[in-house]
């Protein structure tokens, strides 16, 4: 009897399943995907992604806030809709000086708050002072820290000074340069004269911390012996209102990306009456000023927030829309059926699944672009076998990165490190391709022979390699796939670990995974040297354990450079440099996969779906639709 | 009985104390934090953010803080969510999940008896069979199967109902979810009643109720139907607890703003908080609705008294 229900069961779970299956197969005949009649009037309604952790822009990190930041903040620069490149915000124009390390930003006079207030330089100085202060602790902060300063302020760190004659100890001093040396500096301000000048000695804020570095360096310890140690206030951060509408930025290396940079929402400024008067309540509704296209109505977690246009910005007469919904969620499949039942206009990036990509691809609603983001492997490079460089290339040159971007359909193969495509002009090189031959004669090379020294998979000590990637189908995916192409090309099976997403990041950054790990990167703007700059530094976002002294010094080189062109051959350089050690496995360039109506207007597949939103509008002239991808030149 | 329900309520607080720090520990041994991300964080920053939520400190004054803001009814500030209090989610989001629940709970009550009992009454024969068969299929159709479905047919082929979202209790948005949700528990409840009325209607009871000359209205409705409903009742507790606590997938299916997707993102992100409201808000549910249980029995089953 039970057996029999039992069979019953399965045979109802199969009629059922065939069901399903029959009806998911979406006709692909039709031009575009589910319905496409436009919403009365000038109503957006988008999907965001992720609730938003915050309204308050340099609190949160995410792109789902930085998209909604965007409509209701404006800060110095903006993205451009087809190229991300910055374009100008609050500041009219800027001005750059000889080695891209001071920006003067000239602000337009007619900026308002909502409350009717001017935003003025200032108001800069205090919001980016704000982002930078230890009590905030901004997980962007580290954004700014090209800024003089703004590193030892955000770590709470020292500056050593002379009590009796007031002066303060320098860089130069440690490394035996003359103290005190004055530097010729165009000081039209005093903060700019001090703000240029040579660079002042900053030790870290905790006494043990100094206790250490005075251990190991006697030289130092001798140098600030019986000095005082001032912490390094907000004042002392390179930023400075040399008057209400100039704003200038001194950095401490620079930086000729920078500009691209503060389009970021740590960079956005707030106000300061509202954030001083509610504390952490000032982005509730009710309280919030802001000071982009569009101003904050109400807001539903999880539901709904919904904007309207600011008839206050200074540029109200080029937005088109009245209204701006965000919905956000988290289902790509309830997206994917809201946006076919017509009951939203655009949804975010990386929506579209897999599995549906064969009906949507064709279709002329659906926008796609490389995307400004990058999936790749990390070595350990501490830990044997992963310590020698030919086992890397090996393991590198034995994924054939064509296939398994076919494989992916969304993504395109990657060899080198920044991602292939996006930056124009950029002479990117090209890393190892794939060569299942060589990676057996780098094994070979590498000691893992038999008698006749030929690659003999037996002696590799397969067992001290495994695979960790986070928790999540499609990273499954991408590691069985790799997975199988070693075992075919080099006769190894790796075998795979799968982490929930917090243990596998604690895990990785502690250099604790055994051989290979999983990463992915998003770019924080159109530059190459915003992916270069991971492995930048030895410890952070590195993970691999490989740190060259050498290749940071030619990426500093690179950013000296006045040339773009000569800038670009040189960071190009050292990402050709970093290839040939091979800390990473470039995978794919990733793609930016997402879908919107006909009807929205002025809304591109641009690198970073990032989307001004002043620019977009709802056309109801069905004969100037978007069929297919909107012209982005 | 007033004496045993006071009896269950003291003991309730020590529970939901006992299981919060169960929580609070489990969430001490997951590794990661609230502001763990995949751009690494420079220990300076980290520290900040220790600082500025107090994690720096001692375990035991960690501890302590958690169990003196639990016992004034107030968790605190989301860690994930700035500027929002765990009360005021729960006082967004529990409403949601309630309405949705009690909803489907009481769909499901009332057309799982019906089917039910009419099943036990009119036993082997087509209406038992057919109905059952349907109970069957809801009980193992799962959720996150049945909805997609009702979505495929009612949202996106017939357009007469949307797909997802929240707009309110009272409106066209919740018939889809309520269905979702009920279809389960409709099933589980028709097979109960009609296994617990099947039972009752071969008893000593009935056969005297029959005896005297009731007809088989009253017969079913008055004496069997109590009986009958018994494991109704008891399914009813934990069922409704968790229902209205809000359930993970339904909320997710049809995007909404509910105590469950809170929920399960309050764990991924590790807000800690956010965890131990919800948490403390379900123990309590659980109880208080095994409580409820336990207090119906006395009023359906003339042979337990308190």
């Amino acid at each position: 009897m039970s057996e029999m229900r039992k069979g019953t069961r399965c045979w109802l779970a199969s009629v059922l399943a065939l069901g399903l299956a029959a009806c998911t197969n979406v006709s692909a005949d039709t031009e575009y995907f589910g319905r496409v009649t436009p919403p009365e009037g000038q109503v957006m309604r988008y999907i965001s992604g992720s609730e938003p952790e915050s309204l308050d822009p340099p609190v949160s990190s995410g792109q789902p806030e930085a998209r909604l930041y965007m409509a209701i903040f404006e800060g110095l620069t903006e993205y451009d809709p087809k190229t991300q490149e910055p374009i100008p915000g609050v500041a009219e124009s800027w001005e750059i000086n000889e080695d891209s390390s001071e920006f003067l930003f000239h602000l337009r006079r007619d900026a308002l708050w909502t409350d009717g207030s001017t935003v003025d330089a200032h108001d800069f100085v205090y919001s980016w002072r704000r982002g930078l202060s230890p009590e905030l602790a901004s997980r962007n902060a580290y954004l700014a820290y090209e800024i003089k300063y703004a590193q030892p302020y955000n770590e709470g760190a020292v500056f050593v000074q002379n009590a009796a004659s007031g002066e303060y100890v320098l860089e130069q001093a440690l490394s035996g340069g003359e103290p005190g040396e004055a530097v010729e500096v165009s000081d039209d301000t005093a903060f700019h004269a001090f703000i240029a000048g040579p660079n002042r000695l900053t030790l870290p804020g905790d006494e043990a911390s100094r206790q250490a570095m005075f251990d190991e360096d006697p030289v130092l310890a001798e140098l600030v012996r019986n000095k005082d140690f001032v912490p390094v206030a907000a004042r002392d951060v390179g930023i400075e209102a040399v008057d209400d509408f100039t704003f200038r930025v001194t950095l401490v290396r620079p930086a000729p990306y920078f500009v691209g940079l503060i389009a970021h929402q740590m960079f956005k400024p707030v106000h300061r009456q509202t954030v001083e008067r509610f504390g952490d309540t000032w982005t509730k509704p009710e309280n919030i000023v802001t000071n982009g296209a569009f101003r904050l109505v109400s807001w539903k977690p999880y539901n709904e927030i919904l904007l309207e246009k600011n008839p206050t910005y200074w540029d109200a007469e080029t937005v088109r829309l009245e209204r701006l919904i965000f919905y956000p969620m988290e289902e790509a499949t309830t997206m994917m059926n809201l946006y076919k039942a017509g009951e939203v206009d655009a949804v975010y990036n990386h929506v579209v699944p897999a599995a549906w990509l064969d009906v949507i691809r064709p279709m002329l609603d659906y926008m796609d672009s490389p995307e400004n983001a990058i999936e790749y492997y990390m070595f350990n490079t501490t830990q044997a076998p992963m310590d020698d460089v030919r086992v890397r290339k090996a393991f590198n040159a034995a994924i054939d990165k064509v296939a398994l971007a076919e494989y992916r359909r969304v993504s395109k193969p990657l060899t080198a490190f920044s991602p292939e495509g996006i930056y124009p002009g950029y002479p990117q090189p090209k890393g190892d391709q794939f060569d299942p031959v060589r990676a057996k004669e780098l094994l070979a090379e590498a000691g893992y022979t038999d008698a006749s020294g030929k690659f003999d998979p037996s002696t590799f000590p397969v067992g001290d390699v495994e695979l960790t990637y986070n928790t999540s189908e499609s990273n499954r995916q991408v590691a069985e796939f790799v997975q199988a192409q070693w075992k075919q090309n080099l006769g190894l099976t790796v075998g795979l670990r799968n982490m929930e997403w917090k243990t596998y990041l604690v895990t990785r950054a502690a250099l604790e995974y055994k051989g290979i790990s999983r990463a992915g990167w998003v770019g924080d703007y159109m530059d190459p040297f915003s992916f270069l700059n991971i492995l930048y530094t030895p410890t952070g976002d590195n993970g691999t354990g490989w740190w060259d002294p050498e290749y940071v010094q030619m990426l500093d080189d690179a950013n000296r450079t006045l040339d773009p062109t000569e800038r670009y051959r040189l960071l190009a350089e050292a990402e050709a440099f970093m290839l040939d050690y091979q800390p990473v496995i470039p995978l794919l360039t990733s793609a930016t996969n997402w879908m919107k109506k006909p009807y929205v207007k002025g809304m591109y597949p641009n690198a970073g779906t990032m989307h001004p939103w002043k620019f977009v509008y709802i056309e109801h002239d069905e004969s100037k639709w978007d069929r297919g991808i909107p012209d982005m030149d | 009985m007033l004496r045993f329900i006071l009896r269950r309520l003291i003991v309730t607080l020590p529970m939901v104390l006992v299981v919060i720090s169960l929580t609070w520990g489990l969430i001490r041994l997951a590794p990661g934090n609230f502001y763990t991300g995949e751009k690494a964080i420079p220990p300076a920053i980290e520290e900040n953010l220790r600082a500025k939520y107090g994690l720096d400190q001692p375990w035991y004054v960690q501890y302590g803080r958690m169990i003196s803001n639990t016992l004034r009814g107030d968790f605190g500030n989301s860690l994930r969510y700035q500027g929002q209090s765990v009360n005021e989610i729960l006082a967004i989001s529990l409403p949601v999940s309630a309405s949705i629940g009690i909803a489907a709970y009481l769909l499901a009550l009332v057309f799982g008896v019906l089917v039910g009992v009419i099943s036990a009454v009119k036993q082997n024969s087509s209406m038992d069979y057919t109905s059952m068969t349907f109970a069957m299929i809801g009980i193992s159709l799962p959720n996150f199967v049945m909805g997609p479905i009702l979505v495929l047919a009612f949202g996106l082929t017939l357009f007469w109902l949307p797909p997802a979202r929240w707009e309110g209790f009272f409106s066209i948005h919740t018939i889809l979810p309520v269905i979702t949700l009920s279809a389960v528990y409709m099933a589980y409840i028709a097979r109960l009643a009609r296994s617990g009325m099947l039972e009752v209607l071969r008893s000593n009871y009935i056969r005297t109720a029959r005896a005297k000359g009731l007809n088989e209205w009253q017969v079913v409705m008055r004496h069997g139907l109590r009986g009958g409903l018994l494991p109704v009742v008891s399914f009813s507790g934990p069922a409704l607890a968790l229902l209205i606590s809000g359930t993970v997938i339904v909320e997710r299916i049809f995007a909404l703003p509910g105590l469950g997707n809170y929920f399960i993102n309050a764990n991924l992100n590790r807000d800690e908080p956010l965890i131990i409201g919800i948490v403390a808000f379900m123990s309590i549910s659980v109880l208080i609705f095994n409580l409820l249980v336990d207090v119906a029995y006395g009023f359906f089953d003339p042979r337990v008294r308190y």
